[in-house]
């Protein structure tokens, strides 16, 4: 299988290099040509700049979004009242492009970090609430009795039964916040910035640098890539006692 | 709590936040560019409605959405169940789903303008795209998690390929599959407005920026609020949608 794999993907690159050195326009590289200005893009410092300032807006936005949307999310799955109180209003808000409230952000916060880290947050939220939410609806109400009857509190309750059992959940949640993420990020930087990779593919659009387009599509890819392993090695490592933590 | 009082808990949150809104556009301690007070919003939203144009700006971004939309449904069935039923297929286009599931596929924006123009098509093609990853993803865990037991009786029964895939497989499938369309029509909509505002001189992305940059903030939270009532509302279709063809199951699709 793995041999049929590597083949297969090798075809589609030799496939893309052949058809290019054929003659494709101008805004179709080669995927040596590809390799060849990333690796010299890692050599320059203007790569990391805006990587990393892409990363300082993107990774707070996520951290807060996910506590505050872990937080609520257990609370509205235990608390019945919250539930009653703020749940109505997340569901009905969900299917909202949370993207659209970025000029207002903008207004509100400035055109600076704060606003696009304050977006990030907000479009964060949403998945992680939602799954810590059902995470703790699903958790089996014998656990939850057989705690009780052992004599738990609700401390030691919500510590040693609820948690490990919505955790999965909210790693499922916090994997789509992650990609959302750097979607929100992208997207805000593509309309107002003055760093970030969404910024640098603006200027390599505007300035018709394709070999700077592939560049920046190619770091925040990798960037997306790193986060999403990131996300999955730290679930396998807390989750250990899971069977099947995918 | 008494039933009634239950069920208008969710609406004090909601009233709760309209009035420090419009206590903070009457203070006069803001400008009014921001917060507007919602008697000037609900005006342009009442101005939305009957102006030919504006619902024009909301037909086109409907019609970007919807299109990459179906287009994905299409695709994403197709190549989602037949992951699901075949190894190989599986084994090859999996690694190539899950590897680039995080990437953010907006960044392939500005190559797209370039491969299919500024117009329509661009943004169709980029919400095709991210549309596409959902419904292939959810599709394939539905394909691959069809019961064995159901599979080896319709075949023991002497159920032709054809008939088991129509009358095993696409069932058992249905309601993953809506779960990946009700992830994928809020992205569709978010898509088309990103891809609004980066660029474009139509559509109510375009409008948003506009209003923006012509100051005239109540003018864009009513398109917010029109973009936030569609979103809403192809949610709400897609469950309609649901709930009318999956009778035999119901299934919480944020769950799963």
């Amino acid at each position: 299988m793995g041999v049929a794999r590597a083949g297969f993907f090798l075809s589609l690159v030799l496939l893309w290099q052949l058809l290019w050195s054929r003659g494709l326009p101008a805004y179709v590289l080669s995927p040596l040509e590809i390799g060849r200005h990333f690796g010299e893009a890692l050599g320059s410092a203007e790569l990391y700049e805006h990587a990393w300032a892409s990363l300082g807006r993107s990774l707070p936005g996520f951290a807060i979004g996910t506590f505050f949307g872990a937080l609520l999310g257990l609370a509205a799955g235990m608390a019945r009242w919250f539930d009653r109180l703020f749940s109505p209003v997340v569901f009905v808000t969900y299917p909202v492009p949370k993207i659209v409230m970025l000029p207002i952000f903008m207004l509100w916060f400035g055109i600076g970090d704060l606003s696009k880290v304050l977006i990030i947050a907000l479009a964060c939220f949403y998945p992680v609430f939602i799954n810590a939410y059902y995470g703790v609806k699903a958790t089996p109400a014998i656990l939850v009795w057989s705690a009780l009857n052992m004599g738990a509190r609700r401390g030691t309750i919500l510590r040693r039964v609820v948690l490990p059992s919505a955790a999965p959940m909210i790693f499922a949640g916090m994997r789509v916040s992650l990609a959302l993420s750097f979607i929100v990020m992208f997207a805000a930087e593509m309309i107002n910035a003055r760093s970030g990779l969404g910024h640098l593919i603006r200027v390599a659009e505007n300035s018709l640098r394709f070999d700077l387009m592939y560049v920046s599509l190619l770091a925040v890819g990798l960037l997306g890539y790193a986060g999403d392993r990131l996300v999955r090695f730290a679930q396998r490592r807390l989750l250990a006692w899971q069977e099947h933590a995918a | 709590m008494t039933p009634v009082f239950q069920r208008l808990l969710p609406f004090l949150v909601v009233a709760a936040v309209l009035v420090i809104w419009e206590a903070a556009a009457v203070s006069g301690l803001w400008s009014k560019l921001l917060f507007p007070s919602l008697g000037s919003i609900a005006y342009e939203f009442g101005v939305f409605l009957i102006t030919p144009e504006r619902l024009h700006e909301a037909w086109v971004s409907l019609y970007r959405a919807l299109g990459g939309f179906a287009l994905a449904a299409v695709v994403g069935i197709l190549v989602g169940m037949l992951m699901g039923r075949s190894k190989l297929v599986a084994g090859l286009l999996d690694p190539l789903f899950s590897g680039t599931y995080a990437v953010p596929k907006l960044a392939l924006f500005p190559i797209f303008i370039f491969v299919f123009g500024i117009g329509s098509l661009s943004k169709v093609a980029l919400v095709f795209l991210e549309c596409l990853y959902p419904i292939v993803i959810m599709s394939y865990h539905g394909a691959r998690g069809v019961n064995r037991v159901l599979l080896w009786s319709a075949q023991n029964m002497g159920a032709s390929r054809g008939e088991t895939l129509r009358r095993v497989v696409i069932p058992a499938t249905a309601p993953f599959i809506f779960a990946g369309f009700r992830v994928a029509a809020p992205v569709a909509m978010i898509v088309v407005v990103i891809t609004e505002m980066v660029s474009s001189a139509d559509g109510l992305g375009y409008l948003v920026t506009y209003s923006l940059s012509s100051l005239r903030t109540d003018r864009m939270l009513a398109v917010v609020v029109v973009i936030a009532l569609i979103g809403y509302l192809l949610d709400k279709a897609v469950v309609l949608a649901r709930d009318r063809l999956i009778y035999w199951e119901k299934l919480d699709t944020y769950y799963v």
